[in-house]
């Protein structure tokens, strides 16, 4: 395979190691500081950050201008864009503009629909007109047009080729189940470089749906990364069960979460049987961790899976 | 048909001038099925106005039921010859239809002042009298060959063309969840019908230039243009 952006992600993959990425959620706000902090905490321990571009539909520090914070502080960002809020023009703007600004993983997604507004916890902008002029899998053509043939969605040129490294999301056992396989297969012929999944808490359902993927000869076109949340108790994890779609959590997993006496380190262990759980999986080709405002956990739990140091790559 | 609502009646006479002399036009056709234009509603709406002093010169519903208010060259023989005397007293229109109707009542008066008395909601199938569904978007491409006659860019909040995004629920949308997924619906009714495979192919970005707007359409018996920012489109009905 042809190198496609250069990124660390891109060789960390394609040298055939496990990859870690964790995510990063911009600040409500306009500080920086909040971002050079956590980049801190989490320098070196995976091989990429994503940031996410205002999740949930909150108004959040735009993912573009978070990873370019990131980039500054040596980590290398995996920018989140969705197509909630910007017409083709807006999105392929950006992507130039990210280009520019050194940012080579792109991750595309439909984005969550702005009534989110995190779960209702907030007031949100349930009144935005939402944009989806195109959605995640046209996304990943654009992209993919921007960089192998320098070209726009509309057909005109653009000066040079801009390099990503184009990702995609994957919610397995979302409904229809039957289906998801498939709209995978579409994504990946889209030009998915690599996939990360929505969380994983039921591996044997997982790793059916992963069967069917390795089936598929998916696994061999694209590098499937299993998401993983790190828990926090047990209410969390049923409010996930409940209410966050595609994510299934296997009632013993909460029973366990409500008896720990230590619900903190339940958790942690949790993410650590789940790391050791995908990777025995076939066609797993490494984990996307997310600690929601935990991410000071991070660096302990990769170190505990075995997962530090991180590969050098040059 | 177009689904309509009756705006709040405060709404309504707030925008009404003291001394204002108002004449109530209404539809005999989608704002009659809507329950907020038809006969009873109008002639109730006269009632109303009156209720809360304004001053009503006439109403009327133009036509049978079944008559649509848009179709302008009956609309404006009702208005200009059948009631004559009482639009001449007219200062203004309140109009109890869709907002094409209200169109209609400005063209069938030569340009008088109109309000809307209700707010056009969306275009709908009736399903029953008492029961109005939104299935098409009027997006002006048509994409539904491949998902069973079930829309996308209506039945899914997102108006993904590519199959559903994750946040289907146990089939229920993740903006509503009293509505099932559109994509979850579209799936069903394919697999139902064995064409699953006509999710398969990769569908591009839709030409929204056909959802611009104001778009026009001439008719002929052998021919029609549609006319939009994606420009003008002929298409012969007979060969």
């Amino acid at each position: 395979m042809s190198e496609k952006a250069g990124t660390r992600l891109e060789k960390v993959l394609s040298a055939g190691h496990f990859a870690v990425t964790a995510e990063v959620g911009p600040p409500r706000g306009p500080n920086a500081g909040a971002v050079i902090e956590k980049a801190q905490i989490l320098n070196g321990v995976a091989d990429a950050f994503n940031v996410t571009d205002n999740q949930t539909a909150v108004v959040r520090m735009s993912s573009i201008a978070a990873s370019k914070i990131l980039l500054d502080q040596q980590l290398e960002p995996v920018m989140q864009m969705v197509c909630r809020d910007r017409n083709r023009i807006a999105i392929q703007s950006d992507l130039l503009g990210a280009s520019a600004l050194g940012i080579r993983n792109v991750l595309c997604l439909s984005g969550d629909h702005q009534k989110a507004s995190a779960g209702g916890k907030l007031k949100g902008h349930p009144g935005a007109r939402n944009v989806y002029d195109i959605d995640s899998i046209q996304l990943i053509r654009v992209v993919r047009g921007l960089r192998d043939q320098a070209v726009q969605e509309g057909g005109d040129s653009i000066t040079e080729p801009a390099p990503f490294f184009i990702g995609a999301a994957w919610t397995p056992l979302a409904p229809p189940v039957a289906f998801r396989t498939f709209r995978l297969a579409k994504k990946v012929a889209a030009g998915a470089d690599f996939i990360q999944t929505q969380a994983v808490y039921d591996l044997k359902a997982f790793g059916q749906a992963m069967a069917k993927a390795v089936d598929m000869g998916l696994t061999d076109k694209t590098a499937i990364l299993a998401g993983i949340i790190v828990p926090r108790s047990a209410g969390m994890l049923s409010y996930m069960n409940r209410s966050v779609p595609g994510v299934v959590v296997p009632e013993a997993l909460i029973r366990r979460m409500k008896t720990a006496e230590d619900p903190a380190r339940e958790g942690i262990r949790i993410t650590l049987e789940l790391i050791a759980g995908v990777q025995e999986i076939a066609g797993v080709k490494g984990v996307h961790l997310q600690a929601i405002e935990t991410e000071h956990l991070l660096p302990e739990i990769i170190k505990s899976a075995g997962l530090l140091p991180r590969p050098l790559i040059v | 048909m177009h689904a309509t609502i009756q705006k709040p009646i405060e709404e309504i006479i707030r925008h009404i001038q003291p001394e204002e002399k108002v004449f109530v036009v209404g539809c005999n056709n989608c704002a009659w099925k809507c329950h907020s234009g038809g006969e009873e509603e109008t002639k109730a709406m006269a009632r109303r106005l009156i209720e809360r002093d304004i001053a009503v010169v006439g109403y009327t519903v133009p036509g049978p039921q079944g008559m649509s208010l848009c179709k302008l060259d009956h609309t404006r023989k009702v208005l200009q010859k059948d009631y004559a005397d009482q639009t001449a007293q007219a200062d203004s229109f309140l109009v109890l239809g869709c907002g094409q109707g209200v169109h209609t009542v400005i063209d069938a008066t030569d340009g008088g002042m109109v309000h809307p008395g209700c707010d056009t909601i969306f275009g709908g199938e009736t399903i029953s009298e008492s029961d109005i569904q939104e299935f098409c978007s009027l997006c002006g491409e048509c994409v539904i060959e491949y998902t069973g006659g079930l829309c996308p860019m209506t039945l899914c909040s997102k108006q993904l063309l590519n199959g559903p995004c994750g946040g289907a629920e146990n089939g229920y949308c993740e903006v509503d969840k009293e509505r099932p997924c559109g994509w979850v619906l579209i799936y069903e009714r394919l697999k139902k019908l064995g064409r699953l495979d006509l999710l398969e192919p990769y569908q591009k970005p839709k030409n929204h230039a056909r959802w611009s707007r104001p778009r026009t359409l001439k008719v002929s018996p052998h021919e029609a243009t549609f006319c939009s920012q994606a420009g003008k489109v002929t298409v012969n009905n007979q060969i």
